[in-house]
């Protein structure tokens, strides 16, 4: 007897290929959503079934929560599989899954709710006794940020309470901008979240992004695998992320490890999970949020724990127990991933969509792709950018950097700009080599790291003469 | 030439030479016969075949560089200068590489200051050994540069004597030219003295006895023969310089030998032979390149004068053989190839009425001034005024250049002469290049030339001292900065020398291979008509590595574009190409009208090198003066001022250094007023 009859994946890209892949391994059938413009991509090439969700935008496809429902039902499945992004932060979906009486494979509604909400977050890790950044979560007026800036130290971050993904989030330098910002920060919540409640709290600067992975059942076993470094990122979005982060020490990694479990256990998290923390040049760590879902990143930790992540959570969500221990997770080498964004680094990065012409895929000894795309396939310009994800292992850092640098090498798409000449200075940089990074490194270097040439390769330069001379029927530079 | 001797250094090249009865070849096959007989379009993928041959058939040297290659090569055969410099000299170790340089003017057409001449001296210095340098006034002192440059580089120096057959073109004349280079270049060890008979025009008896006179005077010589085969005489001419002590001569392989370039090697050597001489040659290896050479000469029908066979006529004419293919292309482009036979007539007056060699640039002066004198004659009067013009110039001549002796019309057509004259003719007749090496024109051709006002001012003004010393060096900074913002990226040194010499042609080769990669890797046939048939495929190695091309298809032209379908080591590409007449109206000119005052248009077609003058760069709002020049357009290598019909302020300027321009093309509109 198998976990389900069958699944249902609600999302695209290479997260969808991803997840394709344990559901087959476990003998369970695969069926995709797809929106008008996905009806020729690899997600809907792997499964075994696919079905048409709605036109392009994804409000009317992948967020549609009716016909993903539909979808999933009329198929036949009884799980659904949300990935990162689209729905799968959302507790409404998870609660409509249930009611339907399908498998949402992921946290409960419940917890979704608790950890969804900023303010509710940080009370919850806090009472727990994660440690959290000072902050002032019923925000009144300007005065009352005043006085918490002159007493816990300026600058001073505001967030949306509802807010993700960096936005609504406004950077207070002094108290001449607390007014103003304020204003701003919640006029920007009122649009984007429908409440304008926000908090602020001390920015950390100059910190670094670590988080952990943990994994839970419904039994209230709770294990973590140990943390990611993720502190390569432009605008709160993640470039290149490391396992383990060269910033902590076994005891350091228990330590905080222990605290993350606790925290967990109290809050009765099922499921795979993430906790954020920031963590100040002095080495303290303060929680962000957590992430209640799968996360791209999840790569770099299989690398050197040997888990399937996703594969845990199809038999968590089917009832099973964690069948390990803390005591079995051993971190063996480090393991580095980049994310292939169709982006153009030396335009701000831009979005560059278009059809691949070319594409050299890569692997060889210690590399891993998971990718969504393939050659000939059009790059739809509705949904985020993130085109394939490649993670290198070595027995430490440097070996690790070594792979990266030789699979981005031969790594190779053309028709759409994309991030791997950036990534290929990245893993050149002295300080990235050093180890010596923090949340603000892209935006330090970036004029060394978009100083890159792209350069085509020489036959198809002399292609583009033959086919010219070709076409023409002479050549009109010879005279 | 052996490695092993090469090996030694360039004076135990040259004593070997001196001290030796053996005779000693050059083949000019790459260059000189390239560029006279086939335009200079020798493909790289077909030379390449050449260079082990002629490594190992003991030629004392291969010419590979020099003359029009260099800026052929970046304007129309897409081959970089100095790779094909350096892929001669590795894949030729036994040979000599060879160039030739036109002293001041390089490899361009125009006059270098010291730094320049230096600068690409000395790039070049590494690949090739044999520099022969001319100068067309035979002027010694614009030979210093190059000849200080390559003698301190410690590679071998070959001054040439320009020569011609013409009265005042004495032994005694040449003598003193002689003089001058032997103590140039501190004597006669280091050198190789070359007579260059670039037109192929000395009677085989003058070139035994002027090579006697030489050896008379300087035992020591060492003499190299250049000679072109345009008269027919050549193979005797040479015999006669054999006979007289020349050592060294230019030839060919029997199937590049046409008309214009150099002699057969083969029946050459066969003869000399007979005659006893010891002439250094693997005959072997001559028939192995001829029978390479048959395999591919083919592809170069196209490039081939218009008009073909020896031509005695050269000697009253004497149009250079490396200027006989090109002229004859512009003169079909141009429309006016039926009026070639008088402009060559017209040329045999032109060189007794101002008096220089016919080699680059006085080559290039004579042609487009006669060019443009016949073209205006014949769109004046037709056929009967061209033969007007020939007898009052008859006239003239038989009565000893006497303005007096002809009618008062007669007269009046000789001081139309020069009407409209090139800035390059009036620059020769200012001293610009030196002195001419047979006095100053009379001064009714100042007359001609510069008007009746202008002729005494111009007189005034001209120089007899060396225009090097009065030629300041060059902003180099400067120059680098401007091609830098024309490329759009900071150039290696190598690409600014060739700018140097050459500006809109090494930025045009620069940006199409930034576009196209090097194309030399392609088959001469692909790389002039592409792949023909869906189907057809090319194997290239770029690198060390294989790939193939495949055409797949060719689409119809929909709007302008074909798109053409290629296999690209097995994967298939679609690569939109446009059609030239798509891309001409795109590019459309806008013409400026005639009605309009203070329009400036293009007074010819060419390339606009320069707005402003040396002096004065122009921009938008510059206030002009009436008469005052405003843009010097480049053509056919010479130059011609546009100069401002009125006062005023400039308030649009339509072109840009180094575009080019048609015919009455807008280049800039003046808003009148002032003075």
């Amino acid at each position: 007897m198998g976990y389900y009859r069958k699944i249902f994946i609600a999302n695209r890209g290479e997260i969808a290929c991803r997840a394709i892949r344990p559901a087959r391994e476990l003998g369970i059938p695969v069926v995709v959503g797809y929106s008008d413009c996905d009806a020729l991509s690899l997600h809907v090439k792997l499964a075994d079934e696919a079905v048409r969700l709605g036109p392009s935008p994804a409000s009317m496809s992948y967020l549609d929560i009716d016909a993903v429902l539909r979808a999933a039902k009329d198929s036949g499945c009884d799980a659904i599989f949300p990935g990162y992004g689209f729905l799968a932060e959302n507790p409404d979906f998870a609660d409509a899954v249930e009611r339907e009486g399908l498998v949402f494979i992921g946290p409960s509604a419940r917890v979704m709710r608790i950890l969804g909400d900023k303010i509710a977050a940080r009370k919850a890790l806090a009472a727990s006794g994660v440690p959290v950044t000072p902050a002032i979560e019923d925000v009144e007026d300007a005065d009352q940020v005043i006085k918490f800036g002159d007493r816990v130290g300026w600058p001073l971050l505001v967030k949306a309470s509802a807010g993700g993904g960096g936005k609504g989030m406004q950077k207070l330098a002094s108290p001449y901008e607390a007014e103003e910002g304020l204003a701003a920060a919640r006029s920007v919540a009122e649009k984007a979240f429908g409440t304008g409640t926000v908090f602020v709290e001390k920015y950390i600067e100059g910190g670094r992004h670590i988080e952990f992975q943990f994994l839970a059942d419904r039994y209230g076993n709770v294990i973590h695998l140990g943390e990611r470094e993720c502190s390569i990122q432009r605008r709160h979005q993640k470039l290149v992320e490391e396992a383990p982060s060269s910033l902590l020490t076994p005891e350091v990694r228990a330590k905080m490890g222990a605290v993350v479990v606790k925290a967990m256990k109290d809050i009765g998290y099922e499921t795979a999970g993430t906790l954020e923390f920031l963590v100040d040049k002095s080495g303290k760590f303060y929680a962000l949020e957590v992430n209640t879902r799968i996360q791209v990143e999840h790569t770099v930790t299989e690398m050197i724990t040997g888990f399937d992540i996703i594969r845990k959570m199809y038999k968590i969500a089917a009832g099973d127990r964690l069948s390990l221990r803390q005591q079995d997770v051993l971190l063996r080498g480090h393991a580095i991933q980049c994310r292939i964004n169709a982006e153009d680094p030396k335009n701000g990065f831009a979005p560059s969509f278009g059809r691949i012409t070319f594409l050299r895929q890569i692997s060889g000894p210690f590399i891993r792709t998971e990718s969504g795309i393939y050659q000939g396939w059009e790059v739809p310009s509705f949904y985020d950018s993130l085109l394939a994800k490649i993670c290198s292992v070595g027995k430490d850092r440097g070996t690790a950097i070594q792979r990266m640098r030789r699979a981005l090498r031969e790594y190779d798409i053309w028709g759409v700009r994309t991030t791997i000449p950036l990534l290929r200075r990245i893993m050149d940089q002295a300080d990235f080599v050093a180890g010596k990074i923090h949340t603000g490194f892209i935006d330090e270097n970036i004029a060394g790291l978009t100083e890159y040439e792209e350069v085509e390769e020489e036959i198809y330069k002399v292609a583009r003469f033959v086919a010219e001379v070709s076409g023409l029927g002479r050549n009109v530079h010879s005279g | 030439m052996p490695g092993a001797l090469k090996k030694k250094g360039y004076r135990k090249v040259l004593k070997t030479l001196r001290d030796g009865k053996a005779i000693w070849l050059t083949n000019t096959g790459p260059r000189d016969t390239g560029q006279s007989d086939f335009k200079n379009r020798f493909t790289l993928h077909d030379l390449s075949r050449l260079m082990p041959v002629y490594d190992a058939s003991g030629y004392f040297s291969i010419e590979v560089h020099g003359g029009a290659r260099l800026h052929q090569n970046l304007m129309n055969n897409m081959i970089h200068p100095f790779e094909e410099a350096r892929l001669f000299s590795a894949r030729m170790p036994n040979v000599l590489t060879q160039t030739l340089i036109r002293s001041t003017n390089v490899w361009g057409y125009r006059m270098y200051p010291r730094n320049i001449v230096r600068l690409a001296v000395e790039s070049f210095l590494p690949a090739i050994d044999v520099w022969r340098c001319f100068d067309f006034l035979n002027y010694v002192p614009n030979m210093a540069p190059v000849a200080e440059e390559v003698l301190r580089g410690g590679k071998i120096f070959s001054p040439a004597i320009s020569f011609t057959e013409a009265p005042e073109c004495s032994d005694a004349y040449y003598l003193r030219v002689l003089k001058e280079i032997v103590s140039l270049c501190g004597g006669t060890r280091d050198i190789i003295l070359c007579v260059k008979d670039m037109a192929g025009v000395g009677s085989p008896a003058r070139i035994r006895r002027l090579i006697d006179a030489f050896l008379q005077k300087y035992p020591g010589l060492v003499i190299q023969y250049h000679r072109h085969s345009t008269d027919g005489l050549v193979i005797p001419a040479i015999t006669e310089a054999a006979a007289a002590g020349a050592k060294l001569f230019d030839v060919t392989d029997d199937a590049f030998s046409r008309f214009y370039g150099h002699p057969p090697v083969r029946p050459l050597v066969r003869y000399l032979r007979e005659l006893g001489y010891d002439v250094r040659l693997d005959m072997k290896r001559a028939d192995e390149a001829s029978d390479a050479i048959r395999g591919f000469i083919r592809s170069y029908g196209r490039f081939e004068s218009q008009f073909k066979g020896f031509s005695s006529d050269v000697t009253v004419h004497r149009m250079p053989g490396g200027a006989f293919p090109s002229s004859f292309e512009q003169a079909e482009k141009g429309g006016f190839l039926d009026l070639m036979p008088h402009i060559l007539k017209g040329m045999s007056y032109g060189n007794r009425i101002i008096k220089y060699f016919d080699v680059t640039p006085g080559s290039q002066i004579t042609w487009t001034t006669w060019a443009g004198i016949l073209q205006r004659t014949h769109k004046e009067a037709g056929e009967h005024g061209i033969r007007r013009l020939f007898s009052v110039l008859d006239r003239f001549f038989e009565s000893g250049e006497r303005l007096e002796a002809l009618s008062q019309a007669d007269e009046n057509l000789l001081l139309r002469l020069y009407e409209g004259a090139t800035d390059d003719l009036k620059n020769l007749l200012l001293g610009k290049y030196g002195p001419l090496p047979f006095g100053w024109p009379k001064e009714w051709v100042y007359r001609s030339v510069f008007g009746e006002e202008g002729a005494a001012k111009a007189k005034a003004e001209r120089v007899e001292s060396s225009p090097l010393s009065r030629l300041p060096d060059e902003d180099l900074e400067k120059s680098r900065a401007a091609m830098e913002a024309e490329l759009g990226r900071p150039p290696t040194q190598e690409e600014f020398v060739l700018y140097l010499m050459h500006p809109k042609a090494a930025v045009d080769f620069l940006k199409f291979r930034q576009r196209f990669g090097d194309i030399t890797v392609l088959p001469t046939a692909v790389w002039f008509h592409g792949l023909r048939k869906p189907g057809d495929q090319v194997t290239i190695t770029i690198g060390s590595k294989p790939h193939e091309l495949r055409l797949v298809s060719i689409g119809e032209g929909v709007g302008g574009v074909k798109h053409v379908v290629l296999s690209v080591d097995n994967i298939m590409h679609v690569f939109p190409v446009e059609l030239p007449e798509a891309a001409a109206a795109r590019k459309a000119v806008r013409k400026a009208s005639p009605g309009k005052k203070g329009e400036i248009g293009a007074t010819v077609t060419g390339t606009v090198w320069r707005i402003g003058t040396k002096d004065r760069v122009l921009k938008e709002g510059d206030r002009l003066r009436r008469g005052e020049e405003v843009m010097n357009i480049e053509v056919m290598k010479t130059e011609n001022a546009v100069k401002s019909p009125l006062a005023g302020v400039i308030r649009e300027l339509c072109v840009k250094v180094n575009d080019r321009v048609e015919e009455g093309q807008l280049l800039a509109s003046i808003d009148p007023g002032g003075d």
